[in-house]
């Protein structure tokens, strides 16, 4: 599956990012993290505050940071 | 979709939070003199003198604002729990001015925000058909009445000041926005803004309301990152502040910021806006100004300063903005703010 995490790189994007890559770690599974840092492509996909994290192109996360449990227990979905 | 829940055990943080409550009470009661303690007997220095009052102030204030910061902190962010932006954006969509800006006025107190989320909401609202001056006025509350500023006002002046500092905060953005929206800036914004402004929708995020476990959960997560955040502002903060308690002589304060001269108020915006701190980390500073007879309204416009005309934020916003726009926007704000301070200071 393919993860895009949304951030301009604070604190919190890098953090998001991290923990999107600890989850699919743990997951075992084939899936792909991309990091989004532009703003233009980040309002194109409708991303209202960071840092935002999309599954397969759904927006899931937004404004918050989500644990490597919860991006885990998405990928598990 | 998510289920949107963090995982949490809501019995064991239940039983921590109760555990909590009375440690805090306890803590805040004792701080006091606790501080005198290791002051003036654990350290030998003299009651009323400079280096004794200074030190007793560090000590006081630094377990007091992070006590209250992390109790305020909690409280906000429950709060926060049930407003979020997308919600926000669809209620000030196609409103008119007026009544628009002081909707976004009032919903950039409690949205969360944070500067690195300045440029992606800006346009959003945007797209969403939220008019440029209800825009603004949401992007000048939402850091300027900063909804942790307004809790330690609150908890460490009483509500007056707090009430104040919120009511002249909603004036400006609402008036603000208004004069911003009659300018008809919009083509001031980048050109890139307004191609994304043209551009399709895409799937929107479907967000589930949290169950109250993980709404406390969030909370604490919350006073976690923001406390591990801040604290070295407060601490710094917390220095100037016991600076000026111990050394700087009432009269330098009341001459230099005090509401008899007409060059307080731009001077206390002068200094704040350069200085970027947290809210929180103004807070011992504010306080130690006010106990050395600094006017009301010239620490509320330096205080005002520092947290809602950022130089950092004005960068961000940078990238969105032409400087024609970014120049009123900040003049627009600045102005409102000086007129706060000589309000304040003429009134009270």
């Amino acid at each position: 599956m393919l993860i895009e995490v949304f951030g301009p790189g604070c604190m919190k994007c890098q953090t998001m990012e991290k923990h999107a890559k600890e989850a699919v770690a743990q997951s075992g599974g084939e899936h792909q993290v991309v990091k989004i840092s532009d703003y233009a492509a980040m309002v194109a996909r409708g991303v209202l505050s960071t840092p935002a994290l999309a599954l397969d192109g759904q927006l899931k996360f937004q404004g918050r940071v989500a644990s490597a449990d919860e991006i885990l227990a998405l990928l598990k979905g | 979709m998510s289920d949107g829940s963090v995982q949490a055990s809501p019995f064991r943080r239940g039983g921590w939070l109760l555990l909590a409550l009375p440690l805090w009470v306890f803590l805040y009661a004792v701080n006091h003199a606790v501080s005198e303690w290791i002051a003036f007997r654990l350290l030998g220095l003299t009651p009323k003198s400079h280096l004794g009052e200074a030190v007793a102030f560090l000590f006081y204030d630094t377990p007091k604002v992070l006590l209250l910061l992390t109790l305020v902190v909690f409280i906000v962010t429950f709060i926060q729990t049930f407003v979020n932006p997308t919600r926000v954006r669809d209620a000030l969509s196609k409103r008119r001015p007026g009544l628009g800006n002081a909707l976004a006025s009032l919903f950039g107190i409690v949205t969360p925000f944070c500067s690195c989320s300045a440029v992606p909401l800006f346009i959003g609202f945007l797209r969403a058909g939220v008019p440029l001056g209800v825009t603004f006025s949401f992007l000048v509350a939402a850091p300027m009445i900063n909804e942790v500023a307004l809790g330690m006002l609150f908890a460490m002046f009483g509500w007056k000041i707090a009430a104040l500092y919120a009511g002249t905060g909603l004036a400006i953005a609402f008036t603000s926005g208004l004069i911003l929206g009659q300018l008809k800036m919009e083509r001031h914004l980048e050109g890139w803004v307004q191609d994304a402004l043209k551009g399709p929708s895409l799937g929107e995020l479907e967000e589930e309301t949290p169950t109250l476990p993980a709404r406390i959960e969030l909370s604490v997560q919350g006073v976690k990152e923001i406390v591990g955040k801040v604290w070295p502002y407060i601490l710094a903060g917390i220095a100037v502040g016991a600076f000026i308690h111990g050394y700087v002589p009432e009269s330098f304060m009341a001459g230099l910021l005090g509401k008899n001269h007409w060059y307080s108020v731009p001077l206390a915006v002068l200094i704040g806006v350069p200085l970027y701190s947290n809210a929180a980390g103004v807070m011992p500073i504010v306080e130690a100004l006010l106990g050395k007879g600094a006017a009301l309204g010239s620490t509320l416009a330096f205080m005002m300063a520092v947290i809602g005309l950022s130089l950092p934020e004005t960068i961000i916003l940078s990238k969105v903005m032409r400087p024609r726009l970014i120049a009123t926007f900040v003049s627009v704000v600045a102005l409102g703010i000086l007129l706060v301070g000589y309000l304040f200071n003429a009134i009270l």
